[in-house]
């Protein structure tokens, strides 16, 4: 047992290793709290930037381009947040913080892949992400983990629902529940194959799925009301956003079967 | 989008392979740490005089373990420690606790960080994969008092009077270096709370073998060779 050296005999010597172990969890103590807030604050932006959008977009910002210049200076302070995160999470130190790094990151890809819908109606890649976080030279800040990207962009999917339910009442809102709803389908579709692999994809998934039947009842409504006028859809447009003059829908009311806010089509 | 969706498929079923083959170590060395684990809790029904066979038939099963410290070594991806470390660290703890007790028995010192190195066969250059950490070696060291508390109560059933003394001394050094740590509220911070109910416990034995004059002087150096040849 001892042949290599002996174990520690007096206080003293317990003591002085005890030294050693207090300075190596202090360190770990303070970086990570020092991560903690760095995460906690991208979240507090990212929440901001997605909340604007939603104004911006309510708004009628229609122009991927416009949005894209709203969220860009947004999107840059964030990363900015992550840049600072890098001497701490270099080597096998990432993997230490990761679980203090996350919350953060995700809540920025949620962000991020939500103006990117916006600007391109697509989905941001997983390899898009990782560029963005990473300097000018193209070496990434940390490397982001796959199950982040995924628990990010499962998130979207709320988000979108809260677009299209919204965009509904606007010229054109229509088309564009239609397609965030195709869109919301495909997502569900790809993480469903890969929910095995992790169990808070699968819990996300079930709220994606949620989402999904949001938009799908709300475009069964829309698309009921239009049989029924048998009416193109621009003149339509008219109708509706001339009947809506004073009432607002309710973002949150896109139950299941309450299809009672469509009442003013 | 599907060209990606292969490959994030891909890179997560490889974790999933990972993590099997992890488990499937971690359950051989589990395997060990059980056994060794059974046989020292015989140390509390066991004559001084018997102690050192007792002791000689963990060792071989301690060094196996290093086959599995150099198997996860191996499988293990470079920097990932962090990502894997809670599928082995209750095992590791058990093992590092059993070199730490049979060490504490033997020569009654406390283990240091490069005797469990060198006990599990941990090596230095794989300390992005495979490495002792703080956390483990203290979550191990309070199991260790643990036992040595009901040590202090069993050595004294089997009439010997001297064993609490000297885990008494021992225990009170390893609880200062414990009172120097800032813990956080976590695990360590629960158990190391724990470590006061084991103090008070042999210091009560203590005090019980002092107040019946039952022990008898022994200096703390003679004590391994004391092992084989008192009472």
């Amino acid at each position: 047992m001892s042949e290599i050296r002996n174990g520690l005999r007096s206080k003293q010597e317990i003591l002085s290793l005890f030294d050693v172990l207090r300075s190596q969890l202090d360190n770990f103590q303070d970086t990570r709290e020092k991560l903690i807030k760095a995460s906690r604050d991208a979240t507090n932006l990212s929440k901001k930037l997605i909340f604007h959008l939603h104004h911006v977009m309510t708004e009628g910002t229609e122009n991927g381009q416009e949005v894209a210049q709203i969220a860009r200076p947004k999107l840059i302070q964030i990363e900015q947040l992550f840049a600072t995160m890098k001497p701490d999470l270099e080597g096998d130190q990432f993997w230490r913080y990761q679980r203090v790094v996350s919350p953060g990151l995700q809540e920025y890809i949620e962000a991020l892949s939500f103006t990117h819908y916006l600007t391109y109606n697509s989905l941001i890649t997983w390899k898009e992400v990782q560029d963005r976080l990473s300097d000018e030279s193209g070496s990434p800040y940390f490397p982001l983990p796959v199950e982040d990207y995924l628990l990010g962009v499962s998130d979207l999917t709320g988000e979108l629902m809260r677009y299209a339910i919204t965009a509904i009442p606007r010229k054109g809102g229509r088309a564009t529940a239609n397609a965030v709803c195709t869109f919301v389908r495909q997502c569900k579709t790809d993480f469903e194959t890969l929910t095995p692999h992790s169990r808070e994809l699968a819990k996300k998934q079930r709220v994606t799925v949620e989402s999904l039947h949001k938009i799908e009842d709300v475009a069964y409504a829309v698309a009921i009301r239009c049989y029924e006028y048998d009416l193109p859809h621009d003149i339509l447009d008219d109708i509706v956003s001339r009947t809506l003059g004073t009432s607002q829908p309710g973002e949150s009311r896109g139950r299941r079967g309450d299809h009672a806010e469509f009442g003013y089509y | 989008m599907n060209s990606q969706l292969d490959y994030i498929n891909d890179l997560l079923e490889k974790d999933s392979e990972l993590r099997d083959k992890i488990r499937d170590e971690v359950h051989d060395l589990d395997k060990k740490t059980r056994m060794m684990a059974g046989i020292l809790n015989k140390l509390h029904s066991t004559p001084q005089d018997q102690i050192a066979p007792l002791l000689d038939s963990v060792r071989p099963i301690i060094q196996s373990c290093r086959k599995n410290s150099s198997a996860l070594a191996e499988i293990i991806p470079p920097n990932q420690l962090w990502k894997w470390k809670d599928m082995w660290s209750i095992s590791l703890r058990n093992a590092i606790y059993s070199a730490a007790l049979v060490e504490y028995v033997t020569t009654r010192s406390l283990i240091s960080l490069e005797q469990v190195n060198a006990t599990l066969g941990i090596d230095d250059a794989w300390k992005d994969r495979f490495a002792l950490t703080a956390e483990d070696y203290l979550h191990a060291l309070i199991t260790l008092v643990n036992e040595l508390s009901r040590l202090a109560v069993n050595s004294v059933t089997m009439g010997n009077f001297d064993e609490p003394l000297k885990i008494s001394i021992f225990v009170k050094d390893v609880f200062s270096g414990f009172s120097m740590l800032n813990l956080k509220n976590d695990t360590l911070r629960r158990r190391y709370d724990s470590l006061k109910y084991d103090l008070k416990k042999i210091e009560e034995v203590v005090y019980d073998v002092s107040l019946r004059k039952l022990s008898g002087t022994k200096a703390p150096e003679e004590v391994s060779d004391a092992t084989k040849s008192s009472q």
